[in-house]
């Protein structure tokens, strides 16, 4: 098989047109010609932007983990529960696997995304070609749908609203981080673009 | 052009006659079109609406207040609230956990089958429509997310306790059937021409 470098071409993901991509100015965003969709972004800082936004979640995270969502107290008894915890109690009641479900959805999934964009982003913006970089962003690419942070927080919502009427229910410092998190999260991954990263990976390593 | 992208990292790698590769850059399986696209988007997706079944039908909630037990099934959940002038609470359950999974189900069903009709007309919609299923199957979770908080924070008060209903692992199998499904859906195929299938 031939080695050849294809980086100012990309097919787009949805109708697999050829284009290319080099000539877009920064700052802008490419559609594809053929179906309308989002090809690529010529972004002004592709990796320091992404990279300033993760450590930001990095913090948000451990914070939005460690101290609880929620405290609420039925008749002087108080109940407070972090994230992990909610998806502990499905153990505790006999559903194991509801209780995977939940939690890598909502906590290890998007911790090994965070962590590992840190650790790709890190490498990058060093230029330092790190070891387990490309294997890392294969799975992050694969995985990234996979984390519901976003839902888990309407979850939260949701609770709150069903809980406000029967006791009292207050939100704990986790709350805030969560949802500052979620935020954060969203806005890293949305200026992250994924064929950047790539190219730059390959440089770095050659 | 014998030129085939991979699906994980857009690097694009010269496939020729050969159907099959390994990506240089991220050592993934690179291909045309994924493989088995139709025959496998089909079997998740029936089972995700079998899935579908018991998630609206079975309880999701079982309350055990003073003694009293009562289980909530997601359509009785959305009665209480509405009837309790809570509309926009019934709103946002009832479009989560009913409306958005039967509506991706269709749209993928719709989608599979003007491929395999090799129906080539307004393309850019159903781009789009293939776009926004993918997207939204993932909020139908938060129904069980619901239940794991309030479980949590009632059980310790031992005077009621909530538990999870059998529908909790259905619709957590919905979900990811769902997404399994979109995921092994080849948006491509929907702009190749008839001949190239």
């Amino acid at each position: 098989m031939e080695e050849k470098n294809y980086s100012q071409l990309m097919a787009c993901h949805e109708c697999d047109a050829l284009q290319n991509i080099e000539h877009i100015p920064k700052g802008n965003v490419a559609l594809c010609v053929c179906c309308g969709q989002r090809l690529f972004k010529n972004s002004h800082s592709p990796i320091e932007k992404p990279l300033a936004l993760i450590i930001a979640c990095v913090i948000l995270f451990l914070v939005a983990n460690i101290f609880p969502v929620m405290r609420l107290s039925i008749a002087g008894i108080e109940q407070h529960v972090t994230i992990t915890e909610s998806a502990r109690i499905f153990y505790e009641l006999g559903k194991p696997e509801l209780a995977l479900v939940v939690w890598l959805t909502s906590v290890i999934l998007p911790a090994f995304c965070v962590f590992s964009l840190l650790y790709i982003l890190l490498s990058i913006h060093f230029k330092k070609p790190w070891r387990f970089s490309r294997f890392l962003l294969a799975w992050v690419s694969r995985l990234l749908p996979w984390g519901m942070m976003d839902v888990f927080l309407l979850a939260i919502l949701v609770a709150l609203v069903k809980l406000v009427s029967l006791a009292e229910v207050v939100l704990g410092l986790g709350f805030s981080a969560f949802v500052a998190l979620v935020l954060c999260y969203a806005a890293a991954i949305s200026s992250i673009e994924m064929h950047i990263l790539w190219d730059k990976l390959d440089k770095i390593s050659t | 052009m014998g030129l085939a992208n991979c699906h994980v990292c857009d690097q694009l790698v010269q496939l020729g006659d050969q159907t099959d590769a390994i990506c240089p850059r991220c050592h993934s399986g690179v291909h045309y079109r994924k493989h088995n696209s139709i025959n496998l988007a089909w079997a998740f997706l029936i089972s995700a609406f079998i899935m579908y079944i018991p998630a609206n039908t079975e309880a999701i909630m079982i309350t055990d207040a003073l003694g009293q037990q009562s289980s909530d099934t997601i359509l009785s959940g959305v009665l209480y609230f509405l009837t309790h002038g809570d509309w926009p609470l019934a709103l946002v359950i009832f479009s989560a956990s009913v409306l958005l999974p039967l509506l991706k189900i269709i749209s993928i069903g719709y989608l599979l089958i003007s491929v395999q009709r090799r129906n080539i007309t307004r393309q850019k919609e159903k781009t789009r429509l293939y776009l926004i299923a993918e997207v939204m199957g993932r909020w139908s979770m938060v129904d069980v997310f619901v239940v794991a908080l309030l479980a949590a924070l009632i059980q310790m008060g031992k005077l009621s306790t909530i538990e999870p209903g059998p529908a909790g692992l259905a619709f957590a199998a919905m979900v990811i059937l769902t997404m399994f499904s979109a995921m092994a859906f080849d948006p491509r195929l929907i702009w190749d021409q008839p001949e190239k299938i």
